[in-house]
């Protein structure tokens, strides 16, 4: 008898030796590396320093890794509830929240691998070639770093993971291929910009009696660029800005992922009824 | 013969329309059970809610099989698997699950001579029969297997309803749903006739061939009164 470590490594181990065998992947490395070379080129930030380079290429970075997170994860369940897998796999020892976290593994080592390459590689040009100049970029508060840097690489990661178990969700709860499409075009709105739309509502209508930083830290478009300006471009600012609320930013991430994959496992374990 | 599934007064309804009306089945060991009926008439419905992939909305199911790791293996009415994975990938996934041989099933369906061709290069019998394999990975007591032959070449039927007869010779309960009544004549221990969701008759085939001293399709269209083809369902109205 095989335990639901074993379970989850099988389905896990599927999902990232499909994504490795799928051009789409390498079509989508290729595309993300062009624009952020290209943004980070136009902006002068590679030879300015890791800061400036953020400040380049964070704007699109921002709207991008929620459009590769749900290109990977919008078909990540549907495809296997269109075809009768769900069906199949439903008589296997096999419960419905290892499935799903193992399709979300898997998946997330395939994103993860799409959005932090390049911008992995952009890091490398930075430090080939900022002069010895602007290696001292923030002179208001502090000196730029490759730690810098690697904030930002490990921020813009739980971004991507955040948005990708929204995708997966979005996807356990389609019936089909062209609802998941469908569906995942709203989800993308929603999370880009239907968000940030929702706080600022609230903000203006009086709604509810929260800061504007902790309002924010509510959408994780919004969370995510308040901890990038916090914890990696606050070195370029005079004063403490409080753009967001830190832990609240940080735990609003962990609840969005937490709770998209409790809701993908309950439409996934719904499905059996 | 000890049965290994039963469905008792099992109804079903999905809004106004009743799929499945005080249908009672038994499944035992060592014997294939076949589900025939026109379509519409609630087969598939009774072939899932017996997986126990749809629960009834009266009645219940109780499997009362042997211990198992999978008690129950299932084949979908149209089997499709991922692309880009070889036959031997893809029965090593499902074969993970339950700590089973992948190379055993494909050679047990016919399919070990070609463990790394791709699923979506195999013919429909082939993929059939990677269903197959799928079904009865970690050798489960009972099968369900949905249309198992339909679509499929006179030579490829035959052999699927053949596997299906080894099965229940090696001891599995087996139910199944097929069109193809002659294969069902010849394999089929007992046949349960569904018509819009009730259970017209249920018999072995030669019991049922005497109501009209002709072939099963003779007895099977006087049960349900017409073609086979004509789908019919029964509404709120009709209860």
């Amino acid at each position: 008898m095989t335990g639901r470590f074993d379970a989850f490594w099988a389905v896990f181990a599927r999902e990232v030796r499909g994504a490795s065998r799928s051009r789409t992947y390498l079509f989508l490395i290729l595309a993300l590396t062009l624009v952020v070379f290209g943004l980070a080129r136009a902006g002068n930030g590679p030879s300015a320093g890791y800061v400036p380079t953020v400040v380049d290429v964070l704007l699109v970075v921002e709207v991008l890794v929620p459009a590769v997170a749900f290109a990977v994860g919008y078909r990540a369940i549907a495809d296997d509830a269109v075809r009768g897998t769900l069906d199949v796999l439903a008589t296997y020892p096999l419960p419905a929240w290892v499935y799903v976290a193992g399709v979300y593994a898997g998946r997330a080592v395939a994103l993860l691998t799409v959005v932090l390459v390049p911008l992995a590689i952009l890091g490398g040009v930075v430090a080939a070639t900022a002069g010895p100049a602007t290696t001292v970029f923030a002179t208001h508060r502090g000196v730029d770093s490759p730690l810098l840097f690697v904030r930002f690489l490990a921020l813009t990661a739980s971004f991507a993971l955040t948005t990708l178990a929204l995708a997966v969700a979005i996807s356990a709860l389609a019936d089909s291929r062209r609802r998941a499409i469908l569906l995942a075009l709203v989800g993308l709105l929603l999370v880009v910009v239907g968000a940030d739309i929702t706080v600022f509502q609230a903000i203006t209508g009086d709604v509810v009696d929260l800061g504007l930083d902790t309002l924010l830290a509510l959408s994780p478009a919004s969370a995510y660029r308040g901890l990038v300006f916090e914890t990696v471009l606050y070195v370029a600012f005079a004063g403490r800005s409080q753009f967001v609320a830190v832990p609240v930013a940080a735990a609003g991430l962990v609840v969005w992922s937490v709770v998209s994959l409790a809701v993908a496992t309950l439409a996934v374990r719904g499905r059996r009824a | 013969m000890t049965t290994y599934l039963r469905a008792t007064d099992v109804t079903r309804t999905f809004g106004d329309v009743t799929a499945l009306a005080d249908v009672s089945v038994e499944i035992p060991e060592g014997s294939v059970v076949a589900l025939i009926g026109p379509n519409g008439s609630g087969k598939t419905t009774l072939l899932r809610i017996l997986a126990g992939l749809l629960s009834p909305t009266d009645g219940d199911v109780q499997y009362e099989g042997p211990s198992a790791t999978r008690p129950l293996g299932y084949l979908p009415q149209a089997p499709s698997f991922r692309p880009g994975f070889t036959t031997h990938e893809t029965a090593a996934f499902y074969a993970r699950f339950v700590d089973d041989d992948p190379t055993e099933l494909l050679e047990r369906v016919g399919l070990g001579a070609v463990p790394d061709r791709r699923v979506e290069a195999l013919s429909g019998g082939m993929t059939r029969l990677l269903g197959i394999a799928q079904a009865l990975t970690g050798d489960p007591p009972v099968l369900a297997l949905d249309e198992p032959a339909s679509g499929l070449d006179p030579g490829i039927s035959r052999r699927v309803f053949d596997i299906v007869a080894s099965l229940a010779a090696d001891g599995h309960a087996v139910v199944v749903t097929s069109h193809d009544l002659p294969l069902v004549e010849r394999t089929a221990d007992r046949i349960v006739v569904l018509d819009r969701g009730s259970v017209v008759a249920a018999d072995t085939p030669a019991a049922l061939r005497e109501r009209t001293g002709g072939p099963l399709h003779e007895t099977f269209t006087s049960l349900v009164g017409g073609d086979e083809d004509v789908v019919s369902i029964r509404t709120g109205a009709d209860r």
